[in-house]
């Protein structure tokens, strides 16, 4: 099975803005407030430095919020550890000296002496010091950040795995039910019973037709893809037997190229358009349905269609199962490369169309059995 | 018994010949491989049982049924268990699941003999179904109201109600709506059993329970089943002239 890009799952924006704006405004004034009150409590500050650290403080909001902006400009969130750690060093340091020297002036003007009566620093020494203590806390900042925001993608890629997994799941279950169609089966069985009696030797073909697909449904089913020429048997296999049923009411056409053989086909693809073509063309209309299969090779892509006589179902929802069904499958093995659509091409006509790259068959060991 | 066997396809029709051939009773007496070829069928004939495939291209098995003015008994027939079928009570159906086991066939058969069926008894057998005089109390209609069918004898009907194009039917304890209005309803219906009791209400006379004098000569009669219903003035008269009270 080939794994599909998980989907971006909706983000709450305006959830992740507030929550943003509260863990800065808390995480900033949180640290103002306690360290001036550890302070307060061992030597007691000067209230100039005090204002002095606040406005620092300030500065080092402002800063960060700059800082978050280049990060999501840069799409950091997205890096590896490995590659964060350089990067974010880097740019702290930078930060730290951007903020120390932003904070020069305020030394000069709000600073009455060093901020704890006796200290004597060197103007270069508190350079240092108050680039030193910026880096730090940018650090533990940064830290908090991509730490949050890395926890968060995690629990998030969770959650997009769940979903993954019980989408696979009831596809799977999904393709499983629709494999083997019990209207079919026990209408055929009544018409060879019936058979038996009018004309044995047609009866005979039928069991052995039945046979072939029956356990085609049971065992290709279960592989990626198989060739469009085996896939195709069973289709006329399948064709074969309700033209039995449904005598002149179905009348069946096939134009296929012959290099499409070759080419790998999902398994039960093609025949659920038939199917689907058989259940609705002769349901719908008491004198009939003409069907054409065809597939053909164009531009590295190959392309299947199954068109009956009809017209479209108005809901469009009773053709749900099987066609929604076909589209997952396809999108699970060429993702966007391939397309399902149904319409009506022509007046009168309902038409199944299948686009994906042309790639040639494997053949398996199950295949050669089948 | 007259049997009609409606199916689209030919060698299921065939099938179910060949298994009644067993049956002496049973006497097939035409197929139809659509609605349009069932309906024109049971207009010139008449059925006692009609094997009755659900799915049909154009019109299916129950679409046909709630075209008839009354229905023979029905036998489904149907390849799967066919979701369709559980609009029924368990009870009031018959079908087979195809291909047909001759047992059940023939236990399908022999519930159809026992059961009433209309004007079948006597030796008017091989006429058409009247199409002008009163439908036997026997007879049944087929109701379907959303994803609920009954096959409904004539009898169990205790009050019609007109509701615009509508009527709707009371029996046991259930009330759907059908297409039809009640005008028609009654033209149909046996005077000797239903009442018209005013403009917009018919009673069956054998559900009265209890009949009470109201203003100015009328009465109120109370049904069976709890419904009461009030007689117009110049029916009350036609009704006091029926009962001798």
């Amino acid at each position: 099975m080939i794994a599909i890009e998980p989907m971006e799952t909706p983000r709450n924006t305006g959830l992740e803005v507030r929550r943003y704006v509260i863990a800065q405004l808390a995480g900033w004034g949180g640290f103002t407030v306690t360290y001036t009150m550890l302070m307060q409590l061992t030597q007691p500050m000067r209230f100039s430095s005090i204002c002095l650290f606040i406005a620092q403080n300030f500065i080092g909001l402002l800063l960060s919020h700059a800082y978050r902006t280049l990060i999501n400009r840069w799409g950091w969130k997205k890096l590896s550890w490995g590659a964060l750690i350089p990067r974010v060093t880097g740019t702290v340091l930078a930060i730290a000296l951007l903020w120390t020297i932003a904070d020069w002036p305020l030394y000069h003007y709000l600073s009455e002496g060093p901020p704890i009566e006796g200290m004597k620093l060197s103007k270069t020494a508190i350079f240092i010091f108050s680039t030193f203590n910026g880096f730090w806390l940018f650090m533990v900042w940064s830290l908090l950040y991509f730490g949050y925001h890395a926890f968060n993608r995690a629990r998030r890629a969770e959650v997009d795995r769940w979903q993954m997994e019980s989408t696979v799941k009831e596809a799977e279950l999904r393709a499983l039910k629709s494999q083997v169609n019990p209207h079919f089966i026990f209408n055929s069985l009544n018409t060879v019973r019936a058979l038996i009696h009018e004309d044995p030797a047609t009866a005979e073909t039928m069991v052995t037709r039945l046979a072939a697909l029956l356990r085609y449904a049971l065992q290709a089913g279960q592989l990626e893809t198989v060739s469009l020429e085996r896939e195709l048997a069973i289709v006329r296999d399948y064709l074969a037997v309700e033209k039995i049923r449904f005598e002149e009411r179905l009348r069946p056409t096939y134009e296929v190229e012959d290099r499409a053989l070759g080419l790998a086909v999902p398994p039960l693809l093609l025949q659920t358009l038939v199917e689907n073509a058989v259940k609705y063309g002769v349901g719908g209309d008491p004198t009939g349905v003409d069907i054409v299969v065809s597939a053909s090779v164009e531009e590295g892509l190959l392309k299947l269609s199954v068109a009956n006589t009809g017209r479209l179902s108005s809901g469009g929802a009773s053709t749900g199962l099987g066609l929604r069904n076909a589209t997952e499958r396809l999108r699970m093995l060429f993702g966007e490369r391939a397309v399902l659509r149904l319409g009506e091409k022509k007046p009168g006509w309902v038409v199944a169309e299948v686009e994906m790259p042309a790639k040639g068959a494997v053949r398996s060991g199950v295949e050669a059995v089948a | 018994m007259k049997v009609l066997i409606v199916d689209d396809e030919r060698l299921a029709r065939k099938e179910l010949r060949r298994l009644l051939k067993a049956h002496p009773g049973a006497e097939v007496i035409g197929e139809a491989a659509n609605a349009d070829e069932a309906r024109a069928f049971l207009a010139q004939s008449r059925a006692d049982i009609v094997f009755l495939d659900v799915q049909m291209p154009g019109e299916n098995g129950f679409e046909l049924l709630e075209s008839l003015e009354t229905v023979p008994h029905v036998i489904f027939c149907t390849a799967y268990d066919e979701y369709a079928l559980r609009a029924f009570d368990v009870n009031a159906l018959d079908y087979l699941l195809k291909p047909v086991d001759p047992v059940r066939l023939a236990a399908a058969i022999q519930r159809a003999e026992s059961q009433p069926s209309g004007a079948s008894e006597g030796e008017e057998a091989a006429e058409p179904a009247p199409r002008t005089g009163p439908l036997h109390p026997d007879e049944r209609v087929f109701v379907r109201e959303g994803d609920r069918c009954w096959f409904v004898p004539v009898r169990s009907v205790r009050l019609l109600e007109s509701e615009g194009n509508y009527t709707r039917l009371h029996f046991e304890e259930h009330r759907p709506a059908v297409f039809r209005s009640l005008n028609a309803m009654e033209e149909r219906l046996s005077p000797d059993t239903f009442f018209r009791a005013n403009r917009a209400q018919v009673i069956n006379l054998d559900f009265i329970e209890k009949i009470e004098p109201w203003f100015s000569g009328s009465y109120v009669v109370t049904l069976r089943g709890g419904e009461r219903v009030e007689l117009s003035r110049r029916q009350s008269q036609t009704f006091r002239a029926r009962m001798s009270l």
